[in-house]
C-alpha cells in the first residue's frame, strides 16, 4: 500500500533515478579507463558507456576541463530533468540538496573577491546546481552582516546564515568558519527535514548518510584545526550535531589535540575505527579522505538496496559526482603522464 | 526456390585480404551487403584496435559535418537529399573530404564570429539607442521635479525619499546627482531593485522603462526581453556600490551624456552608426548564406560518405591481422549460394585498389550455429517481419514466412467479414503499391505511416481476402447483396404479413432446394434469427480453420524433423502430437461436416432438424465418457452414426495416451543413447590424452570437434523437465489454442454487429427523412455515417482483427 501511494507522485521519478544508477560505469570500464593512453581514448571508451557521444560535438583536443565541464553538464541535466518533474516533498528534498552546493559557490565566490579575482574567471567555477540569481552580486559585501543582509536574505540559506552574522570583516579564516557553521546547520536542518517531514524509509536511510556525512566534517575539521589559530570552543561549534558522534563523541573531539587523539576518538565507534585503521600517508596506504570516500560510497549504493524512498535520489547524485571524481583523475593522470597513482579513483561497486 | 521454406545455408569462410585491398575489398562488400563477420578479436579494447585513428578521424568529419547541418537548419536552407548512393571513398579521398570540411568548419566559424561580433556591436547600439530615448523622459521629469520641490503629483515614495535626502544635502549642487544607466534582462529586475534597495538602503533612486521590442542575443541568437534603467545616486561610494551589483546582475551600462544637447547629438551619431553596421551585417548574413548554401547541396552525400567510411574501419577493427602484417584474415558467415557474388566483389575490389594479390576465400568447417538469414524481396518482407516479431527460425529451419503470406490475410479476412470495408483497405493498399516508387522517395518520417506502408502488400491481400470473405457472408457495410435471387420463396399472403409482425420461413416449404450461389443467402439478412443463425456457422467455421492451421502447423514440424534427421523426434514427438490433434480435434471438425450434409429440413426422422445433436455437447461428452443424451424422445438414437460411440471412446482412449507416449519416451531413449555413447567413446578418450601426453600436437580442428561432440554434459533431469514442459505446452496449447480460435467466431461477430449497429442508428435516420430537409439532413448524416466507418470499423476493428490474427499465428 505504502508503495503504491508512494509510485503515485514519486514512481517515475525513482524509477528514472534507478535507471540512471545502472549506467554508473562498473569495474570493468575502470580497467579499460586506465589502459587509456590518450584522453581521445578516454572519449572513445566514454562512448561506449551510457555516457554515449558526450563529448562528439567537441572539436579534438579535448582537454580535461572540457571533459569535467561535460560530465558535470550531464549529471546536473538529469538532476535538474528530476527536479522539474518532482512534487511535494520530493521537490523541497531535491532542493535540499541543492543547498550544499550553494553554500560552496558563496564560499568560492567570497574567496575570490578576497583575492581579487575578477567574477569572469570565478564564475564558471561554481557549481550550476548550486547557482542563484544574486550569486553573482555576491562581492559587494564586506562583511557577514551585510552579506547576510543584501545577499542571502532572499535566498534559501537565509536561516542558515543567522549563526554567523557578525560585525568581523570577511578573512579567510572567517570565510572558512562561515562555510562550517553553514554546513553545520544545513546537515541539522536537512537532517530534521528527513526525520521530522519525510520520515519513514527515507529518514532511515538519509539519517545513516547523513550522520556519516556530519561525523566526517567533524572529524576532519578537528584534524585541519590543528596549528591554526582556530580556538576549541570554536571548533566545538562547528561540529554538526546529528552524527553518531553526538555528543560524546563530538565532546572528545573538541578536547583533541593531536591526529592520534582524534584517532583514539574513532576507536570507540566500529565503523569510523575501520576507516582510521587503514588510512596513512604512505605511498601504498589510502589517505583518511580517500576511506571516507569509500565508505561515503558503500552508504550510497546501499540506499538503492531499499525501495520507496527519497535516499536514492540523493545517493545517486553523490555516486554519480564521485564517478566524476574518478573520471577526472584518471584522465589527469592520463594526461600528465603519471600513471603511479591512476589507481587511486574510488571504485563505486 | 528452397530459400523461400527454410532460411539459406550458410557457411563460414576466412577471407585472407591483403592490407592494401582490405579498405577495397570491404567496401564491395559491403555494397553488397551479404557477408556477416565475426570479430576476431573480442577482447580487444575499443580504442586498441588497428584502425581507431580512422574511426577517430571519421568521428572529428562527422562532428564537422554537424556543425554544418545544425548551421543550415537554422538558416533555414533546405537540403538537397537526391536519395543517391554513393560508392565509398577511397582512403585517399578522405584526407580530401577532410580537408573540405576543414576549410568549410574554420569559413563557417569565422564568419560567425564576425557576425556575433558585429551583432554585439549592434546590440550595443541599439541599446544605447533605446536608453537616449527612454532616460531622455526621465530627465525631463527630473527637469520638472527638482527645482519645484516637494509638491509634484507625479512623486511616489522613492521620489520622495529622494526628495527628502536631496534637500538634507542642500541647495548646493541642486542637480549634481550622479547617475548611470544601463540596460537589464527583464525578468532580473525585480532581484535588481531589491538588492539595490537593501545595499544601499534606499539611498538611490531607479527609474525604469521597457523596451517593448525584443532583442537579439548575440552569443545564442535567442530573443530576449530587456529593459533600460537609470539609477540616480549621490557620492563616489555608493556609485562604486551600484556598478558592482550592475556587474553582478549581468547588467550593460552606458555613458550617457548630461545634457540634452549632447544627448541629442550622440543619439543622431548612435543612429548613423547603426545604419552602417546594417549594412555590413546584412553583407555578412549574405556571405554565410552563400557558403551555407553551397555547403548543402552536398551535406547529405557526405554524410553517406563519412558514414560508409567509419563502417569499413569498424569492419577492419573486427579483423586479424597476420603474423607478417601483409594481409588481413577475417572470418564471415556467408550463403553457400552467394560465395560467387562475393568472389565477384572481392576481385573487383582488389582490381579498384590496384593490388596484384588475389584474394583468398576458404570455406571453414565449424560446429557453430551459422546465422539465420532469409532472401528476401519487398512482397516477403512484410511477412517476414511479422514471423521474426514472434521469434526468428533457428538456421535451416523450416520458414514459415511463404504460409503466413496466405493464412494471415486470411485469418484476418474471417474476422473483418465486410465486402465495403475491405474495398476501402483494399482501395488504400493498391494506391501505396500502385505509387510505391514515388512514395519510398517522399521519404516520409512518420511512424504511423512507415508502418502502413511496410506492411503495404499485407494491407492488399488482407483487403483481397476480406472482400471474398464479405462476399461469403454476404456483408457489405453491413447489408446484404441480392444478386442471384433469394433461394426462399416467400409464399405467404401479402395481409398476413400486414397483420402478423413476425411470420415464420418453414424451410419444408419455403426453400427451394438449391442454395444460394454463393455465400449467405440474403434472405438472413432481415431473419429475426440471422445471430444465432451466424453464429452456429461462424463457430463452427472458426473451430475447422483452427484445426487446419494447427495441423499445419505440426506437419511443418514433420519437415524440420525429417530435414535434421532425428528419427527419435518424429516418433516420440510429431506422431503423438498428430494422433491427439486428429483423434480429438479432426474428429470434432469431421463431426461438424457430417452435421452440415447429414442433417436437413427434409431429412425424416433420423436426420431431420429435430434429432440433430449439439456437437459441442457430444464433444464434451465424449472426453468425459458420458453416453449421449437424447435431443428429442422421438429420435432413434443419440448420436449421428453407428459405432460412434465406440469409436470415440477409442479416439480419447488413444489421444490421452499420446501424452505419457510423449512426455516418458524420448527423455529415456536419449539416456540409453548416451550411456551407449559414454561406453562407445571412453576409450577414445583415453587415446586423445594419451596423445596429448606423448607431446604430439593435437590438429586445432580435430581438438575443437572432440570438444565439440562431448564436451556438453548429459543432464538427465534438465532434459526430462523440458520435455515436460514442452509435452504440457502442446495439450494445453491445442486445447487453448483451438478455444482461442474462436476469436475468429467472436470478432467477425463483433465486427458484423458494429457496422449493423452504426448503419440502424446513424444513417437510418437520415433515410427516414422525407421531406426536402431530408436531403440535406441525408447529405450530412452521411458524412457522418462514411467518416464513422472509415475510422472505427476499417481502422480500429482493422487493426484489432489485425493483432488478433497476429496473435493465432504464434
Amino acid at each position: 500500500m505504502k508503495g503504491a501511494m508512494f509510485n503515485i507522485d514519486n514512481g517515475y521519478l525513482e524509477g528514472l533515478c534507478r535507471g540512471f544508477k545502472t549506467g554508473i560505469l562498473t569495474q570493468n570500464d575502470y580497467l579499460n579507463l586506465v589502459q587509456c593512453e590518450t584522453i581521445e581514448d578516454l572519449k572513445l571508451h566514454l562512448a561506449g558507456t551510457d555516457y554515449g557521444n558526450f563529448l562528439a560535438n567537441e572539436p579534438s583536443p579535448i582537454s580535461v576541463s572540457t571533459l569535467d565541464d561535460k560530465l558535470r553538464e550531464k549529471v546536473v541535466a538529469e538532476f535538474v530533468h528530476m527536479r522539474c518533474h518532482a512534487v511535494e516533498p520530493l521537490s523541497t528534498f531535491l532542493d535540499f540538496i541543492t543547498y550544499s552546493y550553494m553554500i560552496d559557490n558563496i564560499v568560492l565566490l567570497i574567496t575570490g573577491a578576497l583575492h581579487q579575482r575578477p567574477l569572469q574567471e570565478l564564475l564558471p567555477k561554481c557549481h550550476p546546481l548550486g547557482s542563484f540569481e544574486q550569486m553573482e552580486a555576491i562581492h559587494i559585501a564586506t562583511t557577514p552582516a551585510e552579506l547576510y543582509n543584501a545577499v542571502l536574505v532572499d535566498t534559501p540559506l537565509a536561516p542558515f546564515f543567522v549563526d554567523c552574522i557578525s560585525e568581523a570583516d570577511l578573512d579567510e579564516m572567517n570565510v572558512e568558519l562561515i562555510r562550517n557553521t553553514l554546513y553545520k546547520a544545513y546537515l541539522e536542518a536537512f537532517y530534521d527535514f528527513c526525520t521530522q517531514k519525510l520520515g519513514g524509509e527515507t529518514a532511515e536511510v538519509m539519517c545513516e548518510i547523513l550522520a556519516f556525512e556530519a561525523d566526517r566534517r567533524a572529524l576532519i575539521i578537528t584534524i585541519n584545526s590543528f596549528d591554526t589559530e582556530l580556538t576549541k570552543e570554536d571548533r566545538a561549534r562547528l561540529f554538526p550535531k546529528c552524527g553518531k558522534l553526538y555528543p560524546d563523541g563530538l565532546a572528545a573531539l573538541a578536547r583533541a589535540d593531536d591526529y592520534e587523539q582524534v584517532r583514539s576518538v574513532a576507536e570507540y565507534y566500529a565503523e569510523y575505527q575501520a576507516l582510521f585503521a587503514g588510512a596513512g600517508n604512505n605511498p601504498e596506504e589510502k589517505t583518511l579522505e580517500d576511506r571516507f570516500f569509500e565508505y561515503e560510497v558503500k552508504l550510497n549504493v546501499n540506499a538503492f538496496l531499499r525501495q520507496f524512498h527519497y535516499g536514492v535520489f540523493y545517493a545517486y547524485l553523490k555516486l554519480k559526482e564521485q564517478e566524476c571524481r574518478n573520471i577526472v583523475w584518471i584522465a589527469e593522470c592520463v594526461a600528465q603522464r603519471h600513471r603511479a597513482k591512476i589507481d587511486n579513483y574510488i571504485p563505486i561497486l | 526456390m528452397s530459400s523461400l521454406f527454410q532460411s539459406e545455408q550458410m557457411t563460414l569462410c576466412q577471407l585472407f585480404l591483403q592490407s592494401e585491398a582490405a579498405y577495397a575489398c570491404v567496401s564491395e562488400l559491403g555494397e553488397l551487403g551479404l557477408v556477416q563477420f565475426r570479430d576476431l578479436n573480442p577482447d580487444v579494447n575499443a580504442f586498441q584496435r588497428k584502425f581507431v585513428n580512422e574511426v577517430r578521424r571519421c568521428d572529428e568529419m562527422e562532428r564537422k559535418l554537424r556543425y554544418l547541418e545544425k548551421e543550415i537548419k537554422k538558416d533555414e536552407i533546405p537540403m538537397l537529399d537526391t536519395g543517391e548512393n554513393p560508392d565509398a571513398p577511397q582512403p585517399r579521398e578522405m584526407i580530401d573530404l577532410e580537408a573540405t570540411f576543414e576549410k568549410l568548419e574554420n569559413e563557417l566559424r569565422e564568419v560567425n564570429q564576425n557576425a556575433e561580433a558585429l551583432k554585439r556591436n549592434y546590440l550595443d547600439l541599439t541599446e544605447l539607442r533605446h536608453i537616449l530615448r527612454k532616460t531622455q523622459v526621465f530627465f525631463d521629469e527630473m527637469g520638472v521635479v527638482t527645482p519645484t520641490s516637494v509638491d509634484s503629483p507625479r512623486e511616489d515614495e522613492t521620489m520622495g525619499l529622494l526628495e527628502h535626502e536631496h534637500r538634507s544635502s542642500t541647495a548646493l549642487q541642486t542637480n549634481k546627482l550622479g547617475f548611470v544607466a544601463g540596460v537589464i534582462l527583464r525578468e532580473r529586475l525585480p532581484g535588481f531593485e531589491r538588492m539595490l534597495w537593501r545595499a544601499c538602503r534606499g539611498n538611490v533612486f531607479l527609474r525604469q522603462a521597457e523596451i517593448e521590442s525584443p532583442l537579439e542575443d548575440p552569443a545564442t541568437g535567442d530573443q530576449v526581453f530587456k529593459t533600460v534603467f537609470i539609477i540616480f545616486f549621490q557620492g563616489d561610494q555608493l556609485k562604486s556600490r551600484v556598478k558592482k551589483i550592475c556587474e553582478g546582475f549581468r547588467a550593460t551600462l552606458y555613458p550617457c551624456p548630461e545634457t540634452p544637447a549632447e544627448r541629442r547629438e550622440m543619439a543622431i551619431g548612435v543612429m548613423t552608426r547603426i545604419e552602417d553596421l546594417n549594412t555590413v551585417l546584412s553583407q555578412t548574413q549574405d556571405h554565410r548564406h552563400r557558403v551555407l548554401q553551397a555547403a548543402a547541396k552536398n551535406i547529405k552525400t557526405w554524410f553517406i560518405k563519412v558514414r560508409k567510411i567509419k563502417a569499413i574501419y569498424h569492419t577492419l577493427n573486427l579483423f586479424n591481422l597476420d603474423v607478417t602484417q601483409k594481409c588481413l584474415i577475417a572470418e564471415a558467415w556467408v550463403p553457400v549460394t552467394d560465395l560467387e557474388n562475393i568472389q565477384i566483389a572481392l576481385r573487383r575490389g582488389t582490381e579498384r585498389s590496384g593490388s596484384s594479390v588475389p584474394p583468398i576465400i576458404n570455406r571453414m568447417e565449424s560446429l557453430e550455429e551459422p546465422p539465420t538469414f532469409n532472401r528476401l524481396n519487398k512482397f516477403t518482407r512484410g511477412f517476414q517481419n511479422l514471423v521474426d516479431a514472434y521469434g526468428i527460425a533457428s538456421y535451416r529451419e523450416v520458414n514459415p514466412a511463404p504460409y503466413t503470406c496466405i493464412t494471415f490475410p486470411f485469418l484476418f479476412a474471417v474476422m473483418f467479414g465486410d465486402a465495403g470495408h475491405a474495398l476501402i483497405m483494399l482501395a488504400f493498399a493498391a494506391w501505396m503499391v500502385i505509387k510505391e516508387n514515388s512514395l519510398i522517395q517522399k521519404n516520409i518520417k512518420s511512424e504511423i505511416w512507415t508502418i502502413f506502408f511496410g506492411g503495404r502488400y499485407i494491407l492488399l491481400l488482407m483487403g483481397l481476402f476480406s472482400f471474398y470473405t464479405g462476399i461469403v457472408y454476404n456483408d457489405v457495410f453491413s447489408k446484404s447483396l441480392n444478386i442471384f435471387g433469394s433461394s426462399w420463396n416467400v409464399n405467404i399472403s401479402t395481409h398476413v404479413v400486414h397483420e402478423e409482425k413476425n411470420v415464420m420461413l418453414d424451410p419444408v416449404t419455403c426453400f427451394e432446394d438449391h442454395p444460394y450461389p454463393i455465400g449467405v443467402d440474403p434472405v438472413w439478412q432481415v431473419a429475426d434469427n440471422k445471430i444465432a443463425f451466424l453464429n452456429a456457422y461462424k463457430m463452427k467455421i472458426s473451430i475447422i480453420i483452427g484445426v487446419i492451421h494447427m495441423l499445419f502447423g505440426v506437419s511443418l514440424s514433420l519437415w524440420n524433423h525429417v530435414y535434421f534427421k532425428r528419427p527419435l523426434n518424429i516418433i516420440c514427438e510429431f506422431i503423438p502430437q498428430l494422433i491427439f490433434l486428429l483423434f480429438l480435434f479432426m474428429y470434432l471438425n469431421v463431426l461438424v461436416f457430417h452435421k452440415w450434409v447429414w442433417y436437413y429440413a427434409k431429412g425424416g426422422l433420423a436426420a431431420g432438424p429435430h434429432c440433430a445433436p449439439s456437437i459441442l455437447i457430444t464433444f464434451i461428452n465424449m472426453v468425459l465418457f458420458k453416453a449421449g443424451e437424447l435431443p428429442d424422445r422421438d429420435c432413434p438414437s443419440a448420436y449421428m452414426f453407428a459405432g460412434q460411440e465406440i469409436l470415440q471412446k477409442i479416439f480419447v482412449v488413444v489421444g490421452l495416451l499420446c501424452v505419457p507416449w510423449m512426455l516418458f519416451i524420448k527423455p529415456f531413449v536419449l539416456k540409453s543413447q548416451h550411456g551407449k555413447q559414454m561406453k562407445a567413446h571412453s576409450p577414445l578418450n583415453n587415446v586423445e590424452s594419451t596423445d596429448v601426453e606423448n607431446g604430439r600436437p593435437n590438429g586445432g580442428h580435430a581438438g575443437q570437434g572432440g570438444h565439440g561432440g562431448h564436451g556438453e554434459e548429459f543432464d538427465f533431469g534438465e532434459i526430462f523437465i523440458h520435455q515436460a514442459i514442452h509435452t504440457i505446452e502442446y495439450v494445453l496449447g491445442s486445447v487453448s489454442h483451438t478455444a482461442s480460435y474462436l476469436r475468429l467466431w467472436a470478432l467477425s461477430l463483433a465486427h458484423a454487429q458494429l457496422s449493423e449497429v452504426l448503419w440502424s442508428m446513424v444513417m437510418r435516420m437520415g433515410l427516414q427523412q422525407s421531406s426536402y430537409v431530408g436531403s440535406v439532413f441525408l447529405f450530412a448524416i452521411f458524412a457522418f455515417w462514411a467518416v464513422l466507418t472509415v475510422s472505427i470499423l476499417v481502422l480500429m476493428e482493422g487493426l484489432s482483427a489485425f493483432l488478433h490474427t497476429l496473435r493465432l499465428h504464434w
